[in-house]
């Protein structure tokens, strides 16, 4: 094992982020105090008089300062100011100019009188001194730095800290083991609990779970704990929810015959009592057949209506992994590196062949198709795939968002991810390719997940208690190594990293089964309450949310009524084709679902609707319940470019205060305004109206105002503030440079990398 | 039975000619039996199920083709029938039975009300009897307008001299011209501008100095017959099934976008320039399609007054209707010829630029999609005599006393057209970003006749609505409460806080002090 490799526990904590061949490096302990400065940073290699570049086209606005290497982050420190700086959202856990090492994709070193240009990696010589050096981020950043006035020497060895830091060897190597190490075990008196304060399940305790199957009314369902200590199976969590009919025993007996011991796990209730149940594929073909059967029947059981279940093929029906990683590649050449104009003309297509757009629409439709068999069809449904830790996790939870708008919320959404990807075993580690060296496992499941949300968003938005900005900011989070949430590939792996670390560094744990990690959810770990404030959606019409509907002042309640009466509401007609169970519904992707009318009459009839389309037609034709069930609008049109995603650093892009942001900062304005109304009216006695505030029960109290945007007084009137712009609350400026590399257009550089750039034959280049 | 109040919303004549039995070839549903009813007006058909339950709702002036489907030989009774050709974005098809001669009867009835003035018949906008509260003939001055932009000056002067179009037949009455040129120099230059159009002010941004430092810069849009084009192939791909295999690469070869966008960065341009000191002169061949798109883009840029409700539609009138956009040629309108070459949907496409930049822009304008939405739908119905005629000497007066202005519906009921995010900024000039990136289908305009889209119009503006109409009923109630409080120990609050609606710190400061 790698993490049993050599490491002197004597020597201080400096020499455990730094392997020992690299004597190169001569490190600075903590000489200097960055700031912001996380606990556990060390200073590795720094080089001054370096200049970051800012314009595209010149030096003009570039900044001089100091370039450092410290465990986590490169960071530039600078007393120069950004030119025409816009807002730019703070984070606590890194400077105005810091890439965390994790963010860091590929680091390239450019001599340009030499003409050379080279991919460093981990433990690689450089022959050249470097004057510049090009970091391509997985955020999408491209950011340079420029060498011409610093120590040649210096710069090279800080451009070789990046890359060798850049690529942990190890996973304990990763910046969050420090962090944790010395923010909650490093002093006498502990740090707060990492996560004691949140209001949300994580579901790694039996009575998380519990809750769960009762809120949603799973009462033929129990929590197994089969798997405690991860003595069954390491990729599953400790704790199992399964069919009250299957008992230990059975489990046991079958679990031999899943991938990876993997069981069958439930997700979900229908409040009609259908479930949602995810499940690895049957390893053994003998089996098959009777364990198919075992299990099904006990999910029927589980049914108080005894419905059937269907099985949905993931694997079959859905991109693989790889395909999934392609497109994202793609899409983001097409997004950063290729040139601006010159990408327009083909723009479109361009975008439809890398399929990015395809995918998400996939596993929208996919999920759809299974949300009709859970409402509309009223039977279980189990997703089934290899081994149950990818393609299911993105469309368990597009199901669950779909039918359940508990998820909308923030809470619950993360309560979401916690269940159906950190718990179930989705391998983060590997997926976000933390050490680099997991090429063919890398795949950004994880971001065509929240694409998929966004699209959701986009046209329900008024359906989900947090912004887009939440989904980014989410989604950066995971290049941030100190979250539990994205460090590890199961939670098995997180307790055993953990122990192997404590001892090695004697952190008494005490009952503790795992190092306290801080889950992503905390986030006051990376921003202020006044910046959470962004994540905040001032449209959100949840729980109990007041609104006025024909000039009365009304709340909404999630009644059984609204949920699921879909069938109820349904014509004779279409409820017999569901009854019927025979209308060739399959859970194939099809791309035309009508045939084209045809000139000739005596075809009309066959323009027939499947179930399927005439069930999402048919709630089309009502009006949307925010609180109730959501499905999106399927068809190519209607899905979008994630604009704030993918373009947020592409200067030309920008949309100077414009943007859907301009809107939003409106919204928040007069939630603030209706917020600090009903505070008001609070403080009649027995005169509040209809209900709470707009906000969940979680919410901080009212006089802290949940929007970012307060209301303006009537003296100075609400104009929009100059640094809002289609970006917000990211900035271009600094953070997209995209100058030709020794004259070649960047574009062409880079064409057919395989990631960003394509190491091989780079570093051929520069032999 | 047929909701009466439907086609009683607005005026039609009393002999509504109703069709039995006939069966409207849906797309989406497949074939639908049911009624038709056609007035002078509209061309309505109400299935006989409530389950589908399918309605269609068509102005005859969107008809812009009737053909008989199918002969007696054809195989099948519902393959005889009428194909019907719509302006807007969509078509329908009506399978009917072959006895009693009802196919002819509608053939000659739609054929005869929807091509009016190819029959010697009025267009309906001559026959409607509606009534508004306000005039929107009333709605464009041009005295007002230049005075509004504070014209004339020492550099521009006001001339009559085309007064009764004899300089120009296709140029309005009154017009705005460089001081120094002499009525004499106007006339001279009209005999060799393209059917007499001299240079004019399109809202004063054309420079007396202009043709002395002229720099030319060619802007690569398009023609008529390209544009027309173009939207039959985007219509081929979203009706009425949208194209789902290849839908941005079909996209993309349809070129609106791209037509979208060379025609919005010309506007850039153009307003790039004038706002950097210098006039331009735009123009095209003869002025009055791509000049007129170009010169109200660019006004919609500089001039924040073009973004109000009202701004928006002296703008039209100006730039369009009084300049002398051909509508009845590119539309069309009452006439049976529909391969006429000089159809084309440039007035369309520059609404669809609007529209680009109120998403760009989302709080920047007064006016909502609905606006938009509305004028495309009258720019085709002949309900209003907005959009009639080529020219102002074309419009004679007749229009004005006999029909009604389509800026009578919408300023009678203003609210609906209101952008509740509209934070006005005078002295704001407003560029959009003329990029593929941001540019994008209107499909809320474009792809509206599929039922399997839900129909929302900006779910976001009606959440503000929705904010908004809380607020004030949290304020009504807290004034009530505050009313009826009276007991001297308890807090006040002044009668005038209702009004300050956007000081809540206020209320919270008065609540604490005894009053």
């Amino acid at each position: 094992m790698a993490r049993e490799r050599e490491r002197d526990p004597g020597v201080e904590t400096v020499s455990s982020v730094c392997d020992s061949s690299w004597a190169l490096f001569f490190i600075l302990k903590n000489k200097y105090l960055l700031e912001p400065c996380a606990s556990g940073e060390i200073v590795v290699n720094e080089v001054s008089f370096v200049r970051k570049c800012i314009g595209a086209d010149s030096s003009h606005g570039d900044l001089w300062g100091k370039l450092i290497c410290t465990n986590f982050k490169v960071s530039f420190i600078t007393h120069d100011a950004l030119p025409k700086q816009r807002f730019q959202v703070a984070n606590r856990l890194l400077g105005e100019h810091d890439v965390p090492l994790a963010c860091v994709e590929q680091v390239v070193t450019v001599n340009d009188a030499k003409g050379k240009q080279k991919v460093l990696c981990s433990n690689q010589k450089l022959k050249f001194n470097p004057t510049e050096l090009i970091l391509y981020c997985k955020d999408f950043r491209i950011i340079r730095f420029r060498f011409d006035e610093a120590g040649p020497q210096s710069a090279k060895k800080v451009c070789l800290a990046i890359a060798h830091y850049s690529q942990p060897a190890d996973p304990q190597l990763l910046f969050g083991f420090e962090y944790v190490g010395k923010q909650y075990y490093g002093s006498l008196v502990n740090g707060v609990d990492p996560g004691g304060g949140l209001q949300m399940p994580l579901f790694d305790r039996p009575s998380e779970w519990d809750r769960e199957i009762k809120r949603t009314g799973a009462s033929e369902w129990r929590v197994c704990s089969i798997n405690e200590g991860y003595v069954v199976s390491p990729s599953l969590p400790e704790y199992v929810v399964v069919p009250v009919s299957l008992a230990d025993q059975d489990l046991k007996q079958y679990l031999c015959f899943f991938t990876a011991h993997r069981i069958p796990l439930w997700c979900w209730n229908h409040p009609n009592g259908s479930a949602l149940v995810r499940m690895a594929s049957i390893s053994d073909p003998l089996q098959q057949r009777k364990l198919d059967q075992r299990i099904c029947s006990a999910i029927t059981k589980s049914h108080p209506q005894r419905s059937d279940v269907l099985k949905s093929d993931l694997d079959k029906n859905l991109p693989n992994i790889q395909d999934i990683q392609a497109a994202f590649v793609k899409v983001r050449h097409i997004c950063v590196i290729e040139p601006f104009e010159e990408s327009e003309e083909k723009w479109l297509s361009s975008m439809e062949s890398s399929r990015w757009l395809e995918y998400v629409r996939a596993f929208l439709k996919h999920s759809a198709e299974v949300v009709y068999l859970l409402e509309g069809k009223h039977v279980s449904v189990i997703l089934q795939e290899e081994e149950d830790r990818d393609l299911s996790c993105v469309v368990s939870s597009l199901v669950q968002l779909m039918l359940d708008p508990h998820f909308r919320s923030l809470t619950g959404f993360q309560s979401l991810v916690q269940k159906e990807w950190v718990m179930a075993g989705h391998r983060f580690l590997h997926r976000c390719n933390h050490l680099k060296k997991n090429d063919k496992e890398e795949s950004p499941l994880f971001q065509l997940f929240l694409d998929c949300v966004w699209q959701i968003i986009n046209q329900y938005p008024a359906a989900f208690e947090f912004t887009e900005t939440y989904l980014t900011v989410l989604s950066d989070s995971m290049w941030i190594p100190v979250f539990s949430t994205f460090l590890f590939n199961c939670p098995q792996q997180r307790t055993e990293n953990s122990m192997d670390f404590a001892k090695s560094k004697c952190i008494p744990m005490g009952e503790e089964k795992a190092l306290r990690f801080p889950p992503v959810w905390d986030w006051s770990q990376q921003f202020t309450p006044k910046d959470q404030a962004l994540f905040n959606n001032p449209m959100y019409v949840g729980k109990g949310a007041t609104c006025v509907q024909n000039g009365t002042v009304k709340s909404f309640r999630r009644t059984k009524k609204n949920y699921s009466s879909t069938l109820r509401g349904m014509p004779s007609s279409l409820r017999n084709i569901l009854m019927d169970g025979h209308d060739s519904l399959t859970l194939t992707r099809r791309n035309s679902l009508v045939p084209r009318l045809k000139p000739d009459f005596s075809q009309i009839r066959e323009v027939v609707e499947s179930p399927t389309e005439r069930f999402f037609r048919d709630w089309v034709s009502r009006p949307a319940d925010l609180q109730g069930m959501l499905i999106p609008q399927l068809l190519p049109s209607h899905l979008a470019l994630w604009r704030l995603y993918f373009l947020r650093w592409v200067p030309e892009a920008s949309i100077p205060k414009g943007g859907p942001v301009t809107a939003y900062h409106k919204l928040s304005q007069l939630a603030d305004e209706v917020e600090k109304l009903q505070s008001q009216l609070r403080q009649y006695k027995g005169a509040t109206p209809a209900s709470t505030p707009t906000s969940n029960p979680s919410a901080p109290p009212s006089d802290h105002s949940r929007m970012y945007f307060k209301a303006g007084s009537t003296h100075e009137p609400s104009s929009i503030p100059e640094y809002l712009s289609s970006s917000f609350p990211f900035s271009p400026v600094g953070n997209m440079c995209r100058r030709s590399i020794l004259g070649t257009p960047l574009s062409k550089f880079l064409n057919g990398a395989k990631t960003w750039l394509s190491t091989e034959t780079l570093a051929n280049e520069a032999l | 039975g047929l909701s009466q109040e439907r086609l009683n919303m607005e005026p039609t004549l009393p002999d509504v000619s109703t069709y039995k039995d006939i069966m409207y070839i849906c797309p989406f549903s497949g074939p639908v039996k049911g009624k038709v009813f056609i007035t002078n007006y509209r061309l309505y058909f109400k299935s006989a199920d409530a389950d589908p339950s399918v309605t269609l709702n068509v102005p005859l002036g969107a008809i812009g083709r009737v053909e008989k489907m199918g002969g007696a030989s054809s195989r099948g009774e519902n393959s005889y029938g009428l194909d019907i050709t719509c302006k807007d974005m969509r078509n329908l098809r009506f399978a009917l039975k072959q006895e009693g001669h009802s196919r002819r009867d509608i053939f000659d009835i739609l054929f005869r009300y929807a091509f009016p003035l190819s029959h010697g018949l009025l267009l309906f906008a001559y026959l409607s009897q509606e009534k508004y509260e306000e005039n929107g003939w009333s709605v464009y001055k041009p005295m007002e307008e230049f005075r509004r932009q504070g014209l004339p000056t020492d550099k521009w002067r006001i001339t009559f001299i085309n007064d009764n179009y004899e300089l120009c037949d296709t140029y309005p009455t009154i017009l705005v011209v460089p001081f120094k040129a002499t009525e004499e120099d106007l006339r001279k230059v009209s005999t060799f501008r393209s059917r007499g159009r001299i240079p004019a002010t399109g809202g004063g941004y054309e420079g007396d100095d202009t043709y002395q430092n002229a720099e030319l810069v060619f802007l690569d849009i398009h023609n008529i017959h390209v544009m027309r084009e173009s939207l039959k192939k985007l219509k081929d791909i979203v009706y009425p099934n949208v194209e789902e295999s290849h839908w941005l690469s079909s996209l993309e070869s349809t070129h609106w976008l791209e037509h979208i966008k060379l025609v919005l960065s010309g506007a850039i341009q153009v307003a790039d320039k004038i706002s950097g000191g210098n006039s331009v002169v735009v123009h095209c061949s003869d002025g009055w399609d791509r000049t007129a798109q170009l010169t109200s883009l660019a006004m919609l840029m500089l001039d924040s007054h073009y973004r109000t409700l009202r701004g928006f539609q002296v703008l039209l009138e100006k730039e369009w209707i009084s300049f002398g956009h051909k509508f009845a040629s590119r539309i069309g309108h009452g006439d049976k010829n529909h391969a006429d070459q000089d159809r084309s949907p440039i007035f369309v496409q520059f609404i669809d630029c609007v529209w680009q930049m109120t998403k760009q822009f989302p709080t920047a304008f007064e006016f909502n999609e609905r606006l938009l939405m509305t004028i495309l739908d009258h720019l085709f119905s002949c309900r209003f005599g907005t959009f009639l005629y080529n020219c102002e000497s074309a419009r004679d007066t007749n229009v004005r006393s006999k029909t009604v202005s389509l800026w009578s519906l919408v300023n009678s009921d203003s609210t609906s057209y209101l952008n509740p995010f509209y934070t006005p900024e005078s002295s704001r000039v407003l560029y959009p970003v003329a990029s593929m990136r941001h540019l994008e289908l209107w499909v809320t305009y474009y792809i509206r006749w599929n039922p399997r889209i839900r129909q929302q119009q900006s779910p976001v503006e009606q959440r503000y609505m929705e904010l908004l109409a809380l607020r004030d009923e949290y304020l009504k109630k807290l004034e009530e409460l505050q009313l009826t409080d009276s007991s001297p120990n308890s807090s006040h609050l002044s009668n005038s806080s209702a009004s300050n609606a956007a000081s809540p710190t206020q209320h919270i400061n008065h609540l604490h002090t005894p009053f």
